[in-house]
């Protein structure tokens, strides 16, 4: 057999393998998937919100927060920096809300922020807050019950789109589904890899034991996540915690954000390399699934230009010689192709992956089937996530050459 | 609740699923195979035909336009299915036993342009040898191009002429000493090459009518 239809079985049977995790822990769960943890305790809760030039949302932020339906100790905005009115924002809002703290500090980044928050703050527990975040009434109470548990160390909402109305924004709709979903089933078997930064509560002893956020990530919620998870604590996820955040417009702020992600999970793979196949989840399957990630897209990058560029090598010499000597270059038989069965594996894994992404978005949300047509979802699977390994590549190429910052 | 198990469970059913996906993969290649297989019978016996009327000249009269009927026929068929074969060969991705069929077809392919020769000779008949000699194995993507080119433009010429050319495409590398010792005595030394009524050798050619000046 030669090596690329053993290459392509090879993507095949991770794909095969995936999805049949999210399908059983899916069957397994159903009855659960939008269960609320029972409040049999109250916590005191301290809010940070890092804040670098977010005029424009920090306002709606700090409100949507006070409105919440759970008791809440403390808001501490961390001014880290701004240039814009952020901070006068924050000094008129607190004349209305006395539990409400500014802490103005030179800019450092957003770990370097929480950290300061942290040593800080009075609450038992942390939520994280990102300001142009706007968390749900029962966000946090919704949430709150997990820490029941001592081994609890962070719980995450389900993060959705604010802005859905262009197909772009769309897109990025069916994507923080299809994640917050997958997240929730990957939560049954303690292997959630990333508590997001637009809402998070943490346990401050937690934090504490592992040192804070590190200020040397790009993605200082990865980093975290993966912190706590080498420590043996447990991340959870509630569906029916919401909060919702501004996706990028455009293609250019969309790139930026997704490199970074990528960066900062480049970042953790070093830091956390030495557990590769050790130590519980992080070891056995969050590594092992970045680097997976990681190793595919290069594979599958590298095969994608051999194959352009071999292609249209040949499809150009083919048409050369065929002007040449004065014989068409389309011919009927290369119309009907006959296709080998890996087309057929591969048309009906594909015809799973889109019934998967429905099933995600009729599950998560009523009325989000009406709102995503089946061609939003075809070019969400067939273009949008072709563009990850591209992403990755640029992510690698910026890390290898250390030619990365935050902003 | 502990779930997992379920990572292990995933394994099972995608090992069940993929392996479920190879064997059907492997029977639906094998089914074109079979097909190939079946060509080849057929064509065999046809060609087995061939060669005892052929043989029938030096013992009795022979018709010879029901001779010459039979071997455009059949060399009709052959190229239809030669068509067929180089599409289920470039399909099939786990049983490559549609090589071992190709070559197969390569020496009956061989056989029947000898037979093409002789009842020429023997009749006198006014159609036209054209094989083709082409490189089956690891083409580099230059050979590749030119090949599919050439290939097209014969199947043109083929469409275009019907039964007055008998068009023979032949493997030439893949080391069977009856091809090698032809090749050596045509002196086609290059790939791909034509060689038209066992006397013009074409290798590198500007046009169809480079060709089209050795078959009117």
């Amino acid at each position: 057999m030669e090596t690329l239809p053993i290459i392509y079985l090879g993507y095949m049977f991770v794909s095969i393998y995936f999805l049949s995790l999210f399908l059983i822990l899916y069957y397994v769960n159903r009855k659960n998937l939008f269960e609320i943890p029972k409040l049999t305790k109250k916590y005191s809760v301290s809010i940070l919100v890092p804040a670098y030039n977010e005029e424009k949302t920090i306002e709606r932020t700090i409100k949507s927060i006070f409105s919440s339906d759970y008791y809440l100790k403390e808001i501490i905005v961390l001014n880290d920096g701004s240039v814009d009115s952020t901070g006068n924002i924050v000094k008129e809002l607190m004349k209305d809300y006395p539990k409400l703290k500014l802490i103005d500090k030179k800019n450092s980044g957003k770990a370097d922020s929480l950290n300061h928050g942290i040593a800080i703050a009075k609450g038992e527990l942390i939520a994280v807050v990102d300001a142009d975040s706007y968390p749900e009434k029962d966000a946090f109470s919704n949430l709150i019950g997990f820490f029941d548990d001592p081994l609890v160390g962070v719980a995450t909402p389900f993060i959705v789109p604010r802005n859905d109305k262009t197909f772009f924004e769309r897109l990025q709709t069916i994507e923080y589904n299809v994640i917050a979903f997958t997240r929730k089933l990957l939560g049954y078997v303690d292997a959630i890899y990333v508590t997001p930064g637009p809402l998070a509560i943490y346990r401050k002893s937690a934090l504490e034991k592992i040192g804070g956020f590190d200020i040397k990530n790009m993605t200082e919620d990865i980093e975290a996540t993966w912190h706590l998870t080498k420590e043996g604590y447990k991340r959870k996820m509630c569906l029916l915690s919401v909060a919702t955040t501004t996706v990028p417009k455009k293609i250019s702020p969309w790139y930026k954000q997704r490199r970074r992600w990528n960066l900062g999970g480049l970042q953790c793979i070093s830091k956390y390399k030495k557990y590769f196949l050790k130590r519980g989840m992080l070891g056995f399957f969050i590594l092992p699934f970045f680097v997976l990630q990681l190793f595919l897209g290069l594979l599958g990058l590298t095969i994608f230009f051999y194959l352009f560029i071999t292609r249209s090598l040949s499809r150009y010499l083919f048409t050369r010689y065929s002007i040449q000597i004065g014989t068409p270059v389309i011919t009927m038989d290369d119309i009907f192709i006959t296709p080998s069965f890996l087309n057929y594996f591969g048309v009906i894994l594909f015809i799973l992956g889109t019934l998967f992404t429905i099933l995600v978005l009729y599950i998560m949300k009523k009325g989000m089937l009406k709102k995503q047509n089946i061609f939003n979802i075809l070019f969400y699977l067939l273009f949008y996530l072709t563009v990850y390994p591209f992403i990755m590549i640029a992510s690698l190429y910026h890390y290898l050459n250390g030619t990365w910052r935050w902003r | 609740m502990n779930q997992k198990y379920i990572f292990l469970y995933a394994l099972i059913v995608t090992l069940i699923f993929f392996n479920l996906g190879i064997f059907l993969g492997y029977m639906f290649e094998s089914h074109r195979v079979n097909k190939i297989n079946e060509f080849y019978v057929n064509s065999e016996m046809d060609l087995l035909d061939q060669r005892i009327q052929e043989g029938a000249f030096d013992v009795v009269n022979i018709d010879c336009n029901a001779a010459i009927k039979a071997n455009i026929e059949f060399a009709d068929k052959i190229f239809e299915d030669a068509k067929q074969i180089q599409k289920f060969e470039d399909a099939n991705r786990i049983n490559k036993d549609t090589i071992f069929q190709h070559k197969r077809f390569d020496l009956l392919r061989t056989l029947f342009w000898i037979n093409s020769i002789k009842i020429k000779e023997n009749c006198n008949a006014s159609y036209h040898n054209v094989v083709y000699f082409y490189k089956f194995n690891e083409p580099s993507i230059e050979q590749k191009a030119k090949q599919r080119a050439i290939s097209n433009l014969l199947t043109e010429l083929k469409e275009e002429k019907g039964s007055s050319i008998m068009l023979i495409p032949l493997a030439a590398d893949n080391n069977f000493p009856s091809i090698n010792l032809l090749l050596e005595a045509y002196e086609v030394k290059e790939l791909p090459s034509i060689l038209i009524d066992e006397k013009y050798i074409l290798t590198d050619f500007n046009s169809k009518e480079e060709i089209e000046k050795y078959l009117d």
